[in-house]
């Protein structure tokens, strides 16, 4: 069977163990082939438990998967953000893409503003590469899947899911249709806003802080929800303390995966289980405790810490 | 909201990316030629970088001349030069011991000067270099190459040096220590930077064990100097020394001068050098007699009890048992008894938690009354620590006292301290004692355990902390076989069904597997009765995670379950699973077939119901829609097949 090796590859990534640089672009390879037939704005059907940004926090994403079921016996739609900032985004974003070959029916994947070359080389998923492989090698494969990522994803014709949110270049979903996603995130245009716009308690369109992207109030949301005959907005992208966040009476939610971000923020993460009738279930999940994380790593602090 | 500021990526964005910059174009294709010659062997025509890769056969490696070597080591890529350093070893076995003592070590001595973890690789290869020396006669060949590496300032590398001139010294002569290691240390000893004094420290133990007399006066005299030198990091070393130094010396040598050194050390200014004494202390005590220990430490005990750093407090908490085992004075260990007690009260967090990890130890130095009078009080003061630390620590090791405690005095003195720690608002301090209460168990016996716990019990089962409730699952089977199914059927059985709808996947997980230990412990009659229907009760949830752990249940119980059982109460259910419209649950039901179709062919009334039954309902799967559904149909056919066969 073809998937032995894929079998053991994810095995591998399960226990936090590195895939060789060759394991690697073969990953990617097979992960082309799907990426390519799927659309810019992918339909899932419901059941699906959707999650938000991971950040490289490899062990609170098997946090996660311990509360919300393993793959692939729960449906899972990851909206992005899963590189940079914690310790281990080499192998949480080779996990979930390896998860993804191995059940393309149950994982979806979309891509968030950091999964792009140069977000990357600032916020520490280079630096990791070369760290851990000594070469550019995985970090340009891995950039390369990421251009071929979905940009959002519909469930059931009702929830739109996607990293950031909504962009004054789209009224109508298919419009983000005939993007040619294949590139680089660029730094405006439909594009770039639906990665990097955020919600807020404003009636229309806002400037965003972040320099990139777009504010988006209420109005905006109802407009496309009723333009497109859809029910809520799910997304990820802000940090949430409380793990999630409704706004506009329930027609947005933002959704946070990754507890204690950074290792510091003391925040609680969530996911959101939509069942067969899209009823929706957050369930709310803490860092892992320090015990199931890998032993090495606090071994090696210098005597003069005491 | 502070997560804006958090992430204003774009603003410094660079206009231009810089991804051009620094990525060599040609790499990946030359790479993928490379791939396709291998493949098609045609190793004549291979291009030449391939060709001296690939010239490192086993055969070639044992001719490896010295220039390829000299090549290596000046070699770009770091990772050339470790390989050329791990290759040593068969590069002097190919030169002879003769030629290695000539040429390779003068060498290696004269043109090394890399990166750390370089040198780290060649401190390590030479502690094993003795064989290709020529054996232990010629040995000390090596040190001078080390004794470079020993006074690196990078402390990896020194520590890793001196381990090999220690590991090298165990086997050589007196003679040659006299005249080669002795004048080693006496350099390093001197040494401007206070790098090599501080490796120095490390390799007096091994050199005064062998030197002779006069020389052992010498290096006694050499370590007291380090021992006052001007660089807290050499008196560090120095102190830790002090511990492996004391071992080697007679008692009398102890007296004359391991208690100067050891109490210099106490009167450092510098707290991360004081901390360092406990373990030459102790070693000291070890060494001396009861008597002897009264006389000479009572002093220096009472300095360090009494320091006014946290930190050697700190330390002092951790080796009290340690020490009072080493003190073998009753005296001297009643004192320390003390010191704990007032340890316990200690303005520190860190100093109050660490004296915790010690209760079992002191409850074998103290006599049970002392226990119950003196320190009891304590503990239960330590039970409200406003730090949740000391409380998960205390939490940890109380129950060791139970032993000593015996049954009643358990239940009158020990249990009220338990019931508090059960309810602490921390989950981790709650965890750490029930993932004790097996201890408490064989001392007061489980019906008193139960009597006195279980209701802290069952509202620990219903714990916000998923990782509580997951203890307290994997604690039900032990109370169930301990107390019986009438027991079980009134108070936990409800419990124990609710699990399985719990809203976390792995205690619904945990859930079934808990329900197959009951099976286990009651038979199957019990579970027809209390559990089977339950579980496939739970097979119409409208909410398909739900529905998957009646699946998941079927897997993990069928090895338990007889195969009329699997006849009459699960495979109606499976049936209807199959045309369940939730792909998941259609795959999950293949993956159960492969563990109930070797318990219905293990019994011949029901074997050929494999054909009749088992089959149809993976052909059904065989032709889903859903390629998972269909892949794990597939696999579950084979499997059946094989055993088939």
């Amino acid at each position: 069977m073809v998937s032995s090796a894929l079998d053991k590859q994810i095995e591998k990534l399960l226990k936090c163990e590195l895939l060789s640089e060759n394991e690697v672009q073969d990953l990617c390879e097979k992960a082309r082939e799907i990426l390519l037939e799927e659309s810019n704005v992918q339909r899932v059907d419901s059941p699906v438990t959707i999650c938000g940004d991971i950040h490289g926090q490899f062990f609170d994403l098997k946090e996660l998967f311990k509360v919300g079921g393993n793959c692939p016996e729960t449906n899972y739609l990851f909206m992005g953000d899963f590189v940079d900032r914690g310790l281990y985004s080499v192998e949480t974003f080779l996990l979930l893409l390896a998860f993804k070959v191995r059940y393309p029916d149950r994982v979806t994947l979309i891509r968030g503003n950091h999964e792009s070359r140069q977000i990357t080389q600032v916020y520490g998923f280079y630096d990791e590469c070369m760290r851990k492989y000594g070469s550019s090698e995985v970090w340009r494969n891995c950039c390369s899947i990421f251009d071929l990522l979905s940009l959002a994803a519909i469930i059931d014709d009702r929830i739109f899911c996607v990293h950031g949110g909504l962009s004054p270049y789209i009224t109508h979903v298919d419009q983000i249709r005939t993007i040619d996603r294949n590139q680089e995130v660029p730094h405006e245009g439909a594009m770039c806003d639906l990665l990097w716009s955020d919600p807020e308690d404003i009636e229309n369109w806002g400037i965003s802080p972040r320099g990139a992207g777009y504010l988006f109030g209420e109005n905006v949301v109802n407009t496309f929800l009723y333009y497109n005959d859809l029910q809520m907005i799910a997304r990820a992208h802000q940090l949430v303390m409380e793990g999630y966040k409704l706004m506009f009476g329930g027609k947005c939610v933002t959704v946070w995966s990754a507890p204690n971000y950074c290792y510091r923020c003391g925040n609680v993460a969530s996911i959101l289980e939509f069942d067969e009738y899209l009823k929706q279930e957050y369930k709310i999940f803490e860092a892992a405790p320090q015990g199931t994380r890998n032993i090495s790593q606090q071994k090696s602090l210098p005597d003069y810490f005491l | 909201m502070d997560n804006e500021h958090m992430e204003t990526e774009p603003v410094d964005q660079p206009s231009s990316p810089p991804k051009d910059s620094f990525i060599p174009e040609i790499d990946s294709s030359a790479a993928a030629d490379v791939e396709m010659k291998d493949d098609l062997h045609e190793p004549s025509e291979s291009n030449p970088i391939v060709s001296a890769d690939s010239s490192k056969s086993p055969d070639s490696e044992i001719v490896y001349p010295i220039a390829v070597l000299i090549d290596e080591l000046k070699h770009e890529d770091l990772n050339f030069r470790l390989k050329a350093i791990k290759s040593l070893q068969t590069i002097a076995l190919a030169l002879g011991p003769q030629r290695t003592r000539d040429e390779l070590i003068p060498f290696l001595d004269e043109t090394i000067d890399d990166e750390d973890e370089v040198l780290l690789a060649l401190a390590e290869e030479l502690g094993n270099f003795v064989p290709c020396v020529g054996g232990v006669e010629y040995s000390h060949i090596l040190l001078r190459p080390l004794e470079n590496l020993a006074s690196l300032e990078e402390t990896v590398v020194r520590d890793k040096a001196v381990s090999s001139i220690n590991t090298i010294s165990q086997s050589t002569s007196q003679e040659q220590v006299e005249n080669f290691l002795v004048p080693c240390i006496a350099r390093l000893s001197e040494g401007e930077w206070f790098a090599s004094r501080a490796g120095a420290t490390k390799l007096y133990p091994i050199a005064f064990e062998k030197a002779l007399p006069d020389t052992q006066t010498l290096l006694l005299n050499g370590f007291e100097k380090l021992c006052k030198d001007d660089t807290p990091m050499v008196r560090r070393s120095a102190a830790i020394a002090l511990n492996e130094f004391i071992k080697v010396m007679s008692v009398d040598v102890v007296i004359s001068h391991g208690l100067k050194f050891a109490s210099l050390f106490l009167n450092d200014d510098q707290d991360s050098v004081r901390l360092l004494i406990l373990d030459p202390l102790v070693s000291i005590a070890k060494a001396l007699s009861a008597e002897q220990n009264v006389t000479y430490l009572s002093e220096s005990l009472n300095q360090i009890y009494t320091d006014k750093s946290w930190r050697v407090r700190f330390v002092l908490g951790e080796k009290l048992v340690e020490l009072a085992n080493a003190l073998k004075d009753p005296s001297l260990q009643n004192n320390l008894s003390e010191v704990a007690i007032k340890l316990m009260q200690d303005q520190e967090a860190e100093v109050r938690g660490a004296v915790c990890t010690q209760i079992s130890g002191l409850s074998e130095l103290i006599p049970l009354e002392d226990i119950i009078d003196k320190l009891l009080p304590h503990l239960e003061l330590l039970s409200e620590d406003p730090m949740q630390h000391v409380r998960a620590n205390l939490a940890k090791n109380i129950t060791s006292l139970c032993k000593k405690f015996g049954p009643e005095r358990t239940i009158s003195h020990l249990l009220p301290i338990f019931l508090r720690i059960l309810k602490d608002s921390f989950p981790e301090v709650r965890l750490n004692i029930i993932s004790q209460l097996d201890q408490i168990n064989q001392v007061i016996g489980i019906d008193q355990l139960s009597q006195s716990l279980l209701p802290a019990i069952f509202e620990l089962a219903e714990d916000k902390q998923w990782r509580v409730r997951l203890a307290i699952i994997e604690y039900v089977p032990l109370l169930a076989s301990e107390l019986g199914v009438q027991f079980y059927d009134e108070k936990l059985s409800n419990l124990s069904m609710s699990w399985l709808g719990d809203p976390v996947y792995s205690i619904r997980q945990a859930a079934t597997v808990n329900l197959k230990s009951l099976i286990d412990i009651f038979g199957i009659d019990w579970a027809c009765k209390s559990v089977i229907p339950k579980i496939m009760a739970m097979a119409t949830h409208p909410n398909y995670l739900y529905r998957i752990t009646t699946v998941f249940a079927i897997t993990t119980l069928a090895p338990s379950i007889t195969p009329n059982v699997i006849v009459e109460l699960v495979l109606p259910t499976v049936e209807s699973l199959m045309a369940d419209p939730i792909p998941n649950i259609r795959f999950n039901v293949a993956k159960s077939i492969e563990a109930i179709a070797p318990v219905l062919s293990s019994d011949k009334s029901t074997s050929d119901l494999i054909d009749s039954r088992i089959k149809p309902i993976l052909e059904k799967l065989l032709s889903d829609q859903d390629r998972d559904v269909r892949s794990f149909a597939t696999r579950a056919f084979q499997k059946i097949d094989v055993a088939s066969k």
